[in-house]
C-alpha cells in the first residue's frame, strides 16, 4: 500500500501557543482515516500544514510524496478540502461560486456537478449569502467532492448538516473511497468516525495518543461485565483477578470492569452457577471518553 | 431534597461577585462597556481628527494670515467667488467682517467638513451598532440575554453619545486653546470657551440629526440602506443649503435652520439649533423603538439593481477579484464623476473674475503661489488636492476587498485549489489596478463633460486624471505589501494611515513653513499639475514603482508567511 499522507515529528508553535507537537502519522491510498480529538487539540492545525496554510516549526509533511511546502499547488490540484469553519463570496449565487471553484482547478465534469447539486438538493440560484447554515456547508462540501479528487480532507465536514443529509454525504463518500479515493476525515463527531474510518487517530493537546483501527481501540477500553448468580454472590473471588476494577454486588449480581483479556473472569465465574453474563463492547466514544475523562492519558512530555 | 420543575435551584451556590463599576462603564460588564470599548480606535480617530484640525487650521490660518492687510486677502477671496458658492461652505454674508477672524475663516471654510466628518462617524456607527451586529448573528445572543431590547437599543446609543460627547469635548478644549496660541487678539482670533461650546454644540447636533436618520431607518433598511440613505442626505441637504437653491429640499435641511449659528465669531442662533437637537432626539427615539417592536434582524433592503451575472467574474482569480471590486470602484467612480462635472462646469467663471483683476490675481498668487488661478484649469489643478484624499481612501476600500480574502476565511478554499499564494495575491493587486481604472477613467469622464458645459478645453484635463489613478496605484502598492508580508487585517487600515498622513503633510507644510525634506516626504507633492498639463516624471515613476512593486512584494511576502484563519 502507498502512503497517500505521511507526517513525521510534524511540529508547529504559535509563538509561545501550542500548535501541535511532534505529530507521525500515515494514510495509506483508499483509506478513511478519521482524526479525532477535542476542540484545541491541534486537528485544524495537522490539517493546514498538510495543505501548506500554515508552515511547520519542525518535522515533515507529506502529500503523495510530495513535502507540503516544497510544492502545495501540485498536491492541491489532488485534493477537495472542506474547512471547519469558511465563508464564501456572499454576492455570488451557490451556482456561481461552484462555477468558480470549478473553473479554479480547470473545469470539471458538469454531470456529476450537477448530479451533486442535485443529490444534495441544493437551490443554486441563491445567493451564498441567502443560505442557511446548512446550506453553505452544502456548498463546501460540493466544491470538495466536484473534481474526483484523489484525496478529501474534511474537517467536521457534516457541521450543520441534517441527518438525512449526513445519510447522502457518508453514502457519497463511500462511494468515492470505493472509487479508489482517500479521506482523512478530522472529527469531534464520534459516531460518524466509527461508522466511516478503518483507523482512527486521537490527538490530545497536540500529540497523538493513539492510533489505531477502530476495533483495535475498542479493545484499549474497559469491558462493563455483569453477572448474574443463582446464589451469593463470590465478590472475593473476583476483586484480585488481573485488570478487574470497581467490583461492585447488589442482590445477586456482580458488576464489574475489565481491562485486556476477560478469560479470567470466565475462568472464575465458572466455579458457580451463573444465570447470566453480560459483557459489552465498549464504542469508539468510550473509548474517546476514556482517553479524555476519567483516565487521563499519560502524554509524552 | 427535591426540586419542582421551573424552580431555579440555587443549591449551594455562591453569590455571584457584583460587576465592577468600571467593567460597566468601559469592559465586558456590560453593553454599554463593550460598546464604549469596541468604539475606542474611532473615538481616537475621531478626536483625533477634530481637535488635530481645530489646532492644524489654527496655527495655519494665523501663519498665512498674520496681520490686518493680509486678512484683507479673505474677503478678496469671498469676492472672487461666484455669489452662489460663496455660503456653500458657511453663512460668509452674515459674517461681515468677522469672516477674517480666525473663528471666522475657519468656519466659513473648514466649518462644514468638521460637521459633515462627524455625521459622517455618527452615520457610520448608529447604523451599524445594531444593525451591523444583526447582521453578523452576534445580536442573537445579546438579545437573549434577559433583559429587553430597549435596554439592549438604548445602551448602545449612550455609549455613542458618550464618546460624541468625549470628542467635541476635546475639539472644543483645542479650539481654545490654538487660537490663543496662535491668534492675534487685535484681530478679533481667541475664541472664548462659550464660543467653542456652541459650535462644538452644532457639529454635534448635525451628526446626531443624520445619525440619527440613519438608527431609525436600520431597523428597516439594514446598516448598508440606512448608512447610506443618511449619508446622501446629509451631503444633498448641505449642498442644496450652501448653494440656497430654494425649495423644499433647502427647507427640511437642518444646515439652513443653523445657517445664521455662527457661535465661532459670536453670532448665535440657539433656536434654530435647538430645533435641530430636538428633531435628532426624535429619529434616536424613533430608531429605539422601531428596534424594539420589529423582527430581530429582518430588514426590508433597498431593492438596488443587482450586479448582472456576466460582470461578476467567475472565469478565474483575475476575473473574481475584479468582480468583488466592481460596486466599490463604480461608487467611487461615479461620485467622482459628479464632482468632476460640477467643478468643471463652474470654475470658469471663477477663473475669468481673478484674471480680470490684476489685484485678485496678485492676492490669490500670495495665497496659493503654486497655482495658476486665473486659468479654469489651473483652479481644477487646485481642487485636485482635494481629490487626492478622496481616491486614496478610494484605493483602501479596494485593499480592504481583496484583503477580505484572508479576513473573512475564505482564502483556504481558494488556496486549496491550484492556486499559487502569488497567484492569488497578483490576482487581487490586478483586480484592484482595474477597479482604479474603472473609477479614474470615469472622474476623468466627469471632467470632460463638466468643460463641455462650461466652455472650457478638457484636454489636459481629462489626461491630467490620471494623476488620481497613479497615486490610488501607490496606495493600493503599499496596501497589498502590508497584506502580504504582514498581516491583510491591518493592510487598509495602514495603507489609508499613509493617505492621511500624505494628506496632512500636502496641506500642512507649505503654510507652516514645515521643513521642505518633510513636505518632500508626501507622493502627491511630486506629481507636478497634471491638471495644466506640466506633469513630474519622479512622481509618475515612484508611484509604478510603489504600485507594482508593493504588488510584487505582497506576492513575495505571502509565499513566507502562514495564512490567518
Amino acid at each position: 500500500m502507498t502512503a497517500v499522507i505521511e507526517v513525521e515529528e510534524l511540529t508547529k508553535s504559535y509563538g509561545s501557543h501550542r500548535g501541535i507537537i511532534e505529530v507521525d502519522l500515515a494514510v495509506q491510498q483508499g483509506e478513511v482515516f478519521g482524526f479525532l480529538g477535542p476542540n484545541g487539540a491541534g486537528k485544524t492545525t495537522t490539517i493546514r500544514l498538510l495543505l501548506d496554510l500554515i508552515r511547520p516549526t519542525s518535522g515533515h509533511a507529506r502529500v503523495f510524496g510530495i513535502e507540503s511546502s516544497a510544492d502545495p499547488v501540485a498536491i492541491h490540484r489532488r485534493i477537495g478540502y472542506i474547512p471547519g469553519e469558511f465563508t464564501l463570496y456572499d454576492r455570488l449565487t451557490g451556482g456561481q461560486t461552484l462555477e468558480y471553484f470549478a473553473n479554479l482547478r480547470g473545469g470539471v465534469d458538469r454531470a456529476y456537478q450537477a448530479s451533486l447539486i442535485e443529490r444534495f438538493e441544493l437551490d443554486p440560484t441563491r445567493r451564498f449569502r441567502e443560505y442557511s447554515k446548512g446550506n453553505k456547508q452544502k456548498v463546501g462540501v460540493i466544491i470538495a467532492l466536484q473534481h474526483r479528487p484523489e484525496l478529501l480532507i474534511l474537517d467536521e465536514p457534516t457541521s450543520g448538516l441534517d441527518p438525512l443529509v449526513q445519510q447522502t454525504f457518508f453514502a457519497t463518500l463511500h462511494e468515492t473511497t470505493t472509487d479508489g479515493a482517500t479521506v482523512f476525515l478530522s472529527s469531534h463527531i464520534l459516531s460518524e468516525v466509527e461508522k466511516s474510518a478503518g483507523r482512527v487517530a486521537i490527538i490530545r493537546e497536540g500529540r497523538i495518543v493513539q492510533l489505531d483501527t477502530v476495533e483495535g481501540l475498542r479493545d484499549l477500553a474497559h469491558h462493563q461485565v455483569e453477572l448474574r448468580f443463582a446464589g451469593p454472590v463470590p465478590t472475593a473471588d473476583f476483586e484480585h483477578l488481573p485488570g478487574v476494577s470497581d467490583v461492585a454486588a447488589e442482590d445477586h449480581v456482580l458488576r464489574l470492569r475489565v481491562a485486556g483479556p476477560i478469560t479470567p473472569v470466565v475462568q472464575a465465574a465458572a466455579k458457580y452457577e451463573l444465570l447470566d453474563f453480560v459483557s459489552r463492547e465498549p464504542s469508539l466514544e468510550e473509548t474517546f471518553l476514556a482517553q479524555y475523562g476519567k483516565e487521563a492519558v499519560e502524554v509524552k512530555p | 431534597m427535591t426540586a419542582s420543575a421551573g424552580t431555579p435551584s440555587r443549591l449551594a451556590a455562591a453569590p455571584f461577585p457584583p460587576i465592577p463599576l468600571r467593567r460597566r462603564l468601559y469592559g465586558f460588564g456590560s453593553i454599554y462597556g463593550k460598546t464604549i470599548r469596541d468604539s475606542r480606535l474611532a473615538f481616537i480617530i475621531a478626536a483625533g481628527m477634530l481637535g488635530g484640525l481645530a489646532l492644524a487650521l489654527s496655527a495655519a490660518i494665523g501663519t498665512v494670515f498674520p496681520s490686518p492687510a493680509s486678512r484683507l486677502a479673505v474677503d478678496s477671496l469671498i469676492g472672487g467667488m461666484p455669489a452662489s458658492m460663496v455660503n456653500l461652505f458657511g453663512n460668509a454674508t452674515l459674517m461681515g467682517p468677522k469672516l477674517a477672524t480666525l473663528g471666522g475663516y475657519l468656519t466659513w471654510k473648514y466649518g462644514a467638513l468638521f460637521a459633515l466628518g462627524t455625521g459622517l462617524w455618527s452615520i457610520l456607527a448608529l447604523s451599524g451598532t445594531l444593525a451591523g451586529e444583526a447582521a453578523r448573528g452576534s445580536l442573537d445572543f445579546v438579545a437573549a440575554a434577559p433583559f429587553g431590547k430597549r435596554r439592549i437599543a438604548l445602551e448602545k446609543l449612550a455609549a455613542h453619545l458618550t464618546m460624541l460627547g468625549l470628542a467635541l469635548a476635546f475639539a472644543a478644549v483645542m479650539l481654545v486653546i490654538s487660537s490663543n496660541a496662535f491668534g492675534d487678539p487685535t484681530l478679533g482670533d481667541p475664541i472664548p470657551p462659550v464660543s467653542a461650546i456652541g459650535f462644538v454644540l452644532w457639529i454635534g447636533f448635525i451628526a446626531l440629526f443624520f445619525g440619527g436618520l440613519a438608527f431609525a431607518l436600520a431597523p428597516v433598511l439594514g446598516r448598508g440602506g440606512s448608512a447610506g440613505v443618511a449619508a446622501i442626505a446629509m451631503v444633498l441637504l448641505w449642498v442644496v443649503s450652501g448653494l440656497d437653491v430654494g425649495g423644499p429640499l433647502v427647507a427640511v435641511s437642518p444646515f439652513h435652520w443653523t445657517a445664521d449659528n455662527i457661535p465661532l465669531v459670536g453670532i448665535y442662533d440657539w433656536a434654530g439649533l435647538a430645533l435641530v437637537g430636538v428633531l435628532a432626539v426624535v429619529l434616536l427615539a424613533l430608531g429605539v423603538e422601531l428596534f424594539t417592536r420589529r423582527d430581530l434582524g429582518i430588514t426590508a433592503g433597498l431593492s438596488l439593481p443587482t450586479t448582472p451575472g456576466v460582470v461578476l467574474g467567475v472565469r478565474g482569480p483575475v476575473s473574481r477579484a475584479f468582480g468583488e471590486e466592481q460596486p466599490r470602484a463604480l461608487a467611487w467612480g461615479i461620485g467622482l464623476f459628479i464632482f468632476g462635472v460640477v467643478l468643471a462646469s463652474i470654475v470658469k467663471p471663477m477663473a475669468d473674475q481673478i484674471a480680470a483683476s490684476s489685484d485678485l490675481l496678485k492676492t490669490f498668487r500670495s495665497v496659493f503661489p503654486t497655482f495658476d488661478l486665473a486659468n479654469a484649469s489651473g483652479f481644477l489643478q487646485l481642487y485636485l488636492a482635494l481629490f487626492y484624499i478622496a481616491a486614496g481612501f478610494a484605493a483602501t476600500t479596494f485593499v480592504a476587498k481583496w484583503a477580505s480574502d484572508e479576513t473573512a476565511g475564505r482564502l483556504e478554499m481558494v488556496l486549496t485549489t491550484p492556486l499559487a499564494r502569488a497567484r492569488w495575491v497578483l490576482a487581487g493587486g490586478i483586480g484592484a489596478v482595474l477597479a482604479i481604472v474603472v473609477m479614474t477613467v470615469l472622474f476623468a469622464a466627469g471632467i470632460g463633460v463638466g468643460a463641455a458645459a462650461g466652455g472650457i478645453s478638457a484636454g489636459d484635463a481629462m489626461i491630467g486624471s490620471a494623476a488620481l489613478g497613479l497615486y490610488a496605484l501607490a496606495v493600493v502598492g503599499v496596501g497589498v505589501a502590508i497584506g502580504g508580508l504582514w498581516r491583510t487585517s491591518l493592510a487598509a487600515e495602514i495603507a489609508a494611515l499613509v493617505v492621511v498622513v500624505t494628506y496632512l503633510i500636502d496641506l500642512l507644510a507649505p503654510p507652516l513653513k514645515l521643513p521642505d525634506w518633510l513636505h518632500q516626504l508626501a507622493l502627491t507633492a511630486h506629481l507636478g499639475q497634471p491638471m495644466i498639463g506640466q506633469w513630474d516624471v519622479a512622481g509618475i515613476v515612484a508611484c509604478l514603482v510603489i504600485g507594482i512593486g508593493g504588488i510584487a512584494l505582497g506576492a513575495w511576502g505571502v509565499m513566507r508567511r502562514d495564512i490567518a484563519r
